[in-house]
């Protein structure tokens, strides 16, 4: 029997699934990798560990999952986070750690490419908003910053690629991943010659670019041999983690949008055009030719709730944050909503879509001498939904939306699932017991069509079953919009007051 | 509070050839020069009773309050910020360790009764320790109090007392030590903390025992966590390190394998070859050929 073998490059896990033909899951697999932040706004990764550790769970899974019980494998499709950056040298050898996508160092060159004419040009062509975790903006600090590294590349990757190079000894990127480094013209999709003449590099510095259902690069065979797949294995390229998480929600068509909820979040929707947002909230990735993935991302979803858990929950035995999350939902659950007047801002580390703001900071305003720590906690979950409602928020100026479909460790809690309901004001769709499978589904979806199962990834969407529908309660709703229209204004509002408390946090850190 | 100052010319020592000096002072003036900045031979332990202390430990300042303990480690640099006690009440103990007080081996003696698994991964963390301060340590300064009534009184049993009073003192230490580094709300936190460690110091033959006492774990609770957190046992996540650095090594540097594989903590180049060949598929020869060969 066939399976298909999907292998999500997350930030800081490989995750490793298997289906069959028809789409039922066969079993999972993960092992992470640390993040190392040396200095403020660096956030880097090991390409070797993250490689090692990919070859670890792959082979251990298929050795324990997969041939026991009698499945060969028939592809092996790959996703990964979005705007990772490493620079090789010629004979294709790291210099230094790779770049993750929350390394926000580049905050300076974000900032004066945004203030330049360019800037605006740059988004129009890229569909990628100016912002310090763009590969752009990061390549760019490099030549500004660690000038030998720069000048010693001869290319620059993204982690995706350097897996897949060593795998099989080609250089490629898909359109998908290319789509968000702001270096791709995604109109033409060719690399933009503005971008690339503004950090610096020439066209050959960076991979080839090839469709997400490019399959034709070879594994190579010693590591054909010890994983045990046959020659002619598959490798498709796949799609970024988002692409395919918004794939594997089913997201294709008139009317719909996913929320994603991890440690960070996103409102995504796919369709034929691109969004051309004035003011550059939105982002527009390719999926494939002529799909667009458009949306807005949040730095602060499930990291924020995990850090008020660490900070103050009930840690009754050590390291359990699993139970600690359990009895403070239920702690907030107990909380009427609104949480009587207590508004929390959750940007701890600062914020994208859509206010676009790395010196944004959390603030939980309007608190009185009757506020308990539950009304905390709720506050916390509701802040959280209120960023990511104001995401959706912008996206409604551009596409209708009249249904959702959620996903993500943190979409499953039944609280903050009615919430999502609630705030938005309409059915929120989702399976239950969902992690962080649909980008895993995604990709079997991405595969089981070049396999010729569906014919287009549309009618492939279109089968992804969302069995639980949670309505909206409109008198909660009206509730939580005059909540709402406080935390929009104060967003906006407390701008000058952000730029000075970061740039005080700033001197703290040197 | 009675005052002592028992040294190796004074007579109370002479059952405890490890002990160096052992004290409480009350210090009511300044003296210039009392405490000079100096390389200490010993293992240190000085508890506050009460005062406020300005120190040089290492090459960084500290301020010391009541229910302090500090932790100077052979080698390491000790002395006031002005060279003098400041006013104030401090205990402390020398204790003498053998030569191998580097790399996180120390010999402190023969006066223990330390299983030997327990007594590596004690001397492991107290000299991997970089924060040579225990806040908020009153049980440090309840046992000192009992080493210096048994150093006075000498009655029966008084020698076997206060070694069992040492080892207590030191495994107190440790575990707070381990505690104050590691949050229990923060496990990947204080995994990143061990991970730190570990590419620190490839070249140690790391236990499980050892990696869990840092995180303060027991070792079954710390193998669970590892395994479902990492999805690997706490030994393959070390092997997966020690490998990554090794692909890391055959490609940027010329080094021989032999070289690398001890480098990075494998005990033999036959093992490292093995090892290698079951994560990569290759073997470490064959893999730097096909990396660095276009």
């Amino acid at each position: 029997m066939d399976c298909i073998i999907t292998i999500e490059i997350g930030t800081g896990a490989i995750r490793v699934a298997g289906f069959d033909l028809q789409g039922n899951l066969l079993g999972s697999s993960k092992g992470t990798y640390p993040t190392f932040h040396i200095k403020p706004g660096f956030s880097e990764q090991d390409p070797e560990q993250i490689f090692i550790t990919m070859l670890y769970i792959l082979k251990n899974f298929l050795n324990e999952r997969i041939y026991r019980s009698g499945y060969k494998v028939n592809r092996i499709c790959f996703s990964s986070a979005m705007h990772s950056v490493l620079p090789i040298d010629k004979k294709g050898v790291p210099l230094g750690r790779a770049m993750v996508w929350s390394d926000s160092r580049a905050k300076k060159e974000a900032k004066d490419l945004s203030n330049l004419e360019l800037g605006k040009l740059l988004y129009t062509a890229t569909g990628t908003p100016i912002h310090p975790m763009s590969p752009l903006n990061k390549i760019t600090w490099l030549k500004n910053n660690e000038y030998d590294r720069f000048a010693a590349a001869s290319k620059f990757l993204s982690i995706k690629t350097y897996i897949i190079y060593q795998l099989t000894g080609e250089y490629l990127i898909d359109y998908s991943v290319a789509s968000a480094t702001g270096l791709l013209n995604i109109h033409t999709l060719k690399w933009e010659t503005n971008a690339l003449k503004h950090a610096g590099i020439s066209e050959s510095m960076l991979p080839d670019l090839v469709p997400i259902f490019y399959s034709p690069a070879k594994l190579k065979k010693e590591y054909c041999r010890s994983l045990g797949v046959p020659d002619d294995t598959r490798l498709l390229i796949g799609s970024s983690d988002g692409c395919m998480a918004t794939l594997g929600a089913g997201v294709y068509g008139d009317g719909k949008a996913t929320v994603t909820l991890e440690e960070s979040g996103a409102v995504r929707v796919i369709g034929r055009e691109v969004l051309q947002d004035e003011k550059q909230r939105l982002f527009n990735y390719l999926l494939t030719e002529g799909i667009y993935v458009s949306g807005g991302p949040t730095n602060n979803a499930g990291s924020v709730f995990e850090w008020y858990a660490t900070q103050f929950g009930d840690f009754k035995k050590a390291f359990d944050l699993e139970d600690c999350i359990n009895t403070l939902i239920y702690d907030a659950a107990r909380v009427a909503p609104g949480s009587e007047g207590l508004i929390f801002l959750p940007y701890l580390q600062g914020e994208r879509a859509p206010i676009w703001n790395p010196d944004a900071r959390g603030l939980y305003f309007g608190l009185n001498i009757k506020h308990e720590q539950r009304h905390m906690v709720r506050a916390t979950i509701e802040g959280i939904m209120y960023a990511i409602f104001s995401i959706g928020k912008t996206l409604k100026e551009h596409r209708e939306i009249n249904s959702l479909s959620a996903n993500g460790s943190f979409a499953s809690f039944p609280l903050w699932t009615q919430m999502m309901a609630d705030i938005f004001d309409m059915p929120v769709h989702i399976k239950p017991g969902t992690g962080s499978d649909s980008v895993a589904l995604g990709s079997y979806l991405l595969s089981a069509t070049d396999m010729g199962i569906y014919t287009t990834l549309d009618q492939a969407a279109e089968n992804v079953q969302l069995p639980d529908t949670f309505e909206p309660n409109r008198d909660n709703h009206k509730v939580y919009m005059k909540h709402f229209s406080i935390f929009e204004r104060l967003a906006v509002k407390l701008r000058d007051e952000f730029a000075a408390i970061a740039a005080l946090q700033e001197e703290d850190n040197h | 509070m009675n005052q002592c100052l028992y040294t190796k010319e004074s007579g109370e020592l002479q059952n405890f050839p490890h002990i160096v000096e052992f004290a409480l002072q009350k210090i009511n003036t300044i003296r210039f020069d009392s405490f000079k900045k100096d390389v200490s031979g010993f293992l240190r332990l000085y508890f506050v009773i009460d005062g406020r202390f300005s120190w040089v430990i290492g090459d960084k300042q500290y301020v010391l309050y009541p229910g302090d303990l500090v932790i100077v480690l052979p080698g390491q640099c000790i002395g006031g910020e002005k060279d003098f006690f400041d006013l104030g009440t401090l205990s402390w103990i020398h204790l003498q360790v053998g030569a191998s007080g580097q790399n996180g081996k120390a010999d402190i003696g023969k006066w223990y009764q330390f299983t030997e698994n327990e007594y590596r991964t004690i001397s492991r963390i107290l000299f991997l320790n970089t924060d040579p301060v225990l806040s908020r340590f009153k049980e440090a300064g309840r046992v000192m109090q009992t080493i210096q009534a048994e150093l006075r009184s000498q009655e029966l049993g008084f020698t076997t007392r206060i070694n069992q009073l040492l080892q207590e003192l030191l495994i107190l230490a440790t575990r707070q030590l381990t505690q104050q580094n590691s949050s229990r709300r923060d496990f990947p936190q204080s995994f990143l903390k061990l991970e730190h460690a570990l590419r620190d110091n490839l070249l140690h033959q790391w236990t499980v025992d050892e990696m869990a006492a840092m995180m303060a774990l027991g070792a079954t609770a710390f193998s669970e966590k590892v395994k479902s957190f990492t999805g690997f046992s706490p030994l393959n996540y070390l092997i997966n390190i020690r490998i990554s650095e090794a692909i890391r090594l055959l490609k940027q540097t010329e080094r021989s394998v032999t070289d690398i594989a001890l480098d990075v903590g494998f005990y033999s180049s036959q093992h490292f070859a093995t090892t290698f060949k079951k994560f990569t598929g290759y073997t470490p020869s064959a893999f730097r050929k096909n990396n660095t060969d276009n």
